[in-house]
């Protein structure tokens, strides 16, 4: 098997370093360049096309939010973790809607970093468990002052699991398979979903489910 | 500048001393007017009691000499009745000598001579009485005709011219008085024009002398006027050139902090790491001092990046205005400090970098005021985009300040940042009733 190629762009050069190590350890990786700010890193992945970007939130010129966004767009297929100091949902939201698909908090990216590259490589999200907590928290604290019911008991069981298998990733046809359900009758459930719970595309799907530590 | 008494002060004395200058020219005018009138009365007063007292007595003194010779006449021509001529003529005599004696010391030169005519005529009269008194009857009858032609009627025509003389000078005297009279009232004419001309005068020089004494005053307002106003924009700029030093200032050192002391700090977290799995299992000892280092280090972190994002909040830079803003909601809701609500919908993410900092911090202060000052539990901030400009409302539910009282370093900085980008802030608290703190910063072609 070829090793999962990996691009690290992050402004603090000790910051790059300690992550090279930690890649460098497994055999399964290979780092193929490192980017100085979010321009240069836009570049490399043009250039370099690797099969995961490591990218620091903030940096000069251009943040990795909106790097992340360019190298989406670009379509050649980089998977990309985000590394960010805040746990804050604003954050999350913004990384998910830019296309990122882990976000690990920089206090504990050593130790994460190699769990959150394997599981983008599968399709798979990936965040950090402080920012689990974190989202968890806030969230529940908007219910409290609202008064408002946690929408997540409006569900079915069904929809549920349906709800968990989109949030790590797959797609219906796949949700499909797994529940022995036609496409159609999952992509209902899905619509259900997103009206039950007020959500607004697949990345505010992926923050309820993170929330709700229905993935991790 | 040089200290100097307040214009409006020196305006005043101006005034008063203008208006009371030609007050009192008037009066002195008026007074004088009316002295010069009461001198031409008294004035006309002695000169009838002089001139035409003096006439008078001159016409009596030439009547009773009529009379006196009439009555001599009378006792010639009716010597059975001359007893009481002679009575009569007693009297008259006795009248005139009176009058002779009391005349008026000083006298004109005609008068006198007039006087002295009629003395002489007096004397004659006077003489022809004795001589026909010493007359028998008899002399009577035979000289009496011819002295009545020979003397008595020359008399009297000489009395009768005498008379007419008097007459002459009387209406001489008159015509004098008069002139006399007009001359005066002339020379009070005269004065009082003088008088009202030094009036108009002193007026005229008083009037422009203060007119242009309060044209320099005015001038002088002026240029202070301009020299407040240009010390007040140089103040302003002064101050907008602070906020801005104070932001720059605030940027580099949260970068200095997050890029240097954190990256150090973050290399020491990493090499501590690496130690923690080189230490074995069973040295207790060293592994919890190893923890205890972590710990430490990673609380460091903690602050650092807490100092770091309030000196800058790089929310701005990686989220945009209206995300940092609601993360800064909810990081004060996290601080258990009080729940804070942030609506931001339509809010543009090109806003130029000031106004997104002047929101930004004015957001900041409002709810650190609300939570730190007022005691709040909620707060609720609203930031829209509309009519050319953004709106900003800060409301929350604490006991409220005394705005007099409470006018800290914050509120005001909160006004410098609005006022330099050309909006407008307003605050309404009142004890126990919360507050409410409303901007708003126009865009113009800025966004």
């Amino acid at each position: 098997m070829n090793p999962v190629r990996v691009l690290l762009a992050d402004d603090h050069k000790l910051m790059r370093a300690g992550l090279r190590l930690v890649l460098e350890q497994q055999p399964e990786f290979t780092v193929v360049g490192e980017a100085d700010d979010g321009r240069q890193a836009v570049a490399m992945a043009k250039e370099l096309t690797p099969d995961v970007v490591v990218m620091d939130v903030a940096m000069p010129n251009l943040n990795g939010i909106e790097a992340s966004r360019q190298i989406t767009a670009h379509g050649a297929g980089a998977r990309i973790v985000m590394l960010s100091m805040h746990s804050d949902e604003g954050y999350v939201l913004r990384a998910l809607k830019a296309g990122a698909q882990a976000y690990l908090l920089k206090d504990s990216a050593e130790a994460d970093l190699v769990a959150a590259i394997r599981a983008v490589v599968e399709g798979k999200s990936f965040f950090s468990p402080a920012v689990s907590r974190v989202l968890l928290e806030d969230y529940v604290r908007k219910l409290r002052r609202s008064g408002a019911e946690d929408s997540y008991d409006l569900l079915t069981p069904r929809e549920r699991e349906i709800l968990q298998l989109v949030a790590e990733g797959k797609s219906s046809k796949e949700a499909a398979n797994v529940l022995n359900l036609s496409v159609y009758t999952v992509d209902t459930h899905r619509a259900n979903i997103m009206e039950k719970l007020g959500l607004k595309g697949m990345p505010e799907l992926i923050l309820y489910a993170v929330r709700k530590g229905i993935i991790a | 500048m040089t200290q100097e008494e307040p214009p409006t002060a020196k305006l005043r004395l101006v005034l008063l001393t203008a208006f009371g200058g030609l007050l009192a020219l008037v009066l002195v005018a008026g007074i004088g007017a009316l002295r010069v009138l009461r001198e031409l009365h008294a004035e006309e007063e002695h000169v009838r009691e002089t001139m035409l007292a003096g006439g008078q007595s001159l016409t009596t003194l030439c009547t009773s000499l009529d009379v006196y010779r009439d009555r001599i006449q009378r006792m010639i021509l009716y010597p059975e009745r001359s007893g009481d001529a002679a009575r009569d003529l007693a009297q008259v005599d006795t009248a005139i000598d009176s009058l002779l004696k009391t005349f008026p010391q000083i006298q004109e030169p005609e008068e006198k001579e007039l006087v002295d005519t009629m003395e002489r005529l007096f004397a004659e009269q006077r003489a022809m009485l004795r001589s026909i008194l010493t007359w028998s009857p008899d002399e009577r009858r035979r000289k009496g005709p011819r002295m009545l032609v020979e003397e008595m009627l020359p008399g009297g025509e000489r009395i009768q011219q005498t008379y007419e003389r008097v007459t002459v000078y009387n209406s001489r005297q008159v015509g004098a008085y008069e002139h006399e009279l007009l001359a005066r009232f002339e020379a009070l004419q005269g004065s009082l024009g003088r008088l009202l001309l030094v009036s108009l005068g002193a007026g005229l020089v008083l009037s422009l002398a203060s007119g242009f004494y309060v044209l320099k005053l005015e001038r002088q307002g002026r240029r202070r006027y301009a020299e407040l106003a240009g010390s007040r924009s140089e103040l302003e700029r002064l101050s907008a050139r602070l906020v801005d030093a104070q932001e720059t200032e605030r940027r580099t050192i949260s970068r200095e902090l997050h890029d240097e002391v954190g990256q150090l700090l973050g290399a020491a977290l990493v090499d501590i790491g690496r130690l923690s799995a080189m230490v074995p299992e069973n040295n207790a000892a060293a592994r919890e001092y190893l923890g205890k280092i972590k710990s430490t280090t990673e609380k460091t972190v903690g602050m650092v990046r807490d100092i770091a994002l309030l000196l800058r909040p790089s929310m701005l830079d990686d989220l945009g205005l209206v995300a940092a803003l609601e993360w800064q909601g909810r990081e004060v809701s996290r601080r258990g400090e009080m729940e804070v609500e942030v609506e931001a919908g339509n809010v543009s993410d090109q806003l130029p970098d000031e106004h997104k900092i002047c929101v930004y911090r004015l957001v900041q202060e409002a709810l650190n005021n609300a939570a730190r000052h007022a005691g709040a539990r909620n707060a609720r901030v609203k930031v829209e985009q509309k009519d050319g400009g953004i709106e900003i409302e800060v409301r929350d539910d604490g006991h409220g300040f005394d705005l007099e009282r409470a006018r800290g370093l914050g509120i005001l900085g909160m006004e410098e940042r609005v006022r330099r980008l050309g909006g407008w802030l307003s605050i309404e608290s009142q004890p126990g009733k919360g507050s409410v703190v409303r901007a708003r910063l126009p865009l113009g072609a800025a966004a």
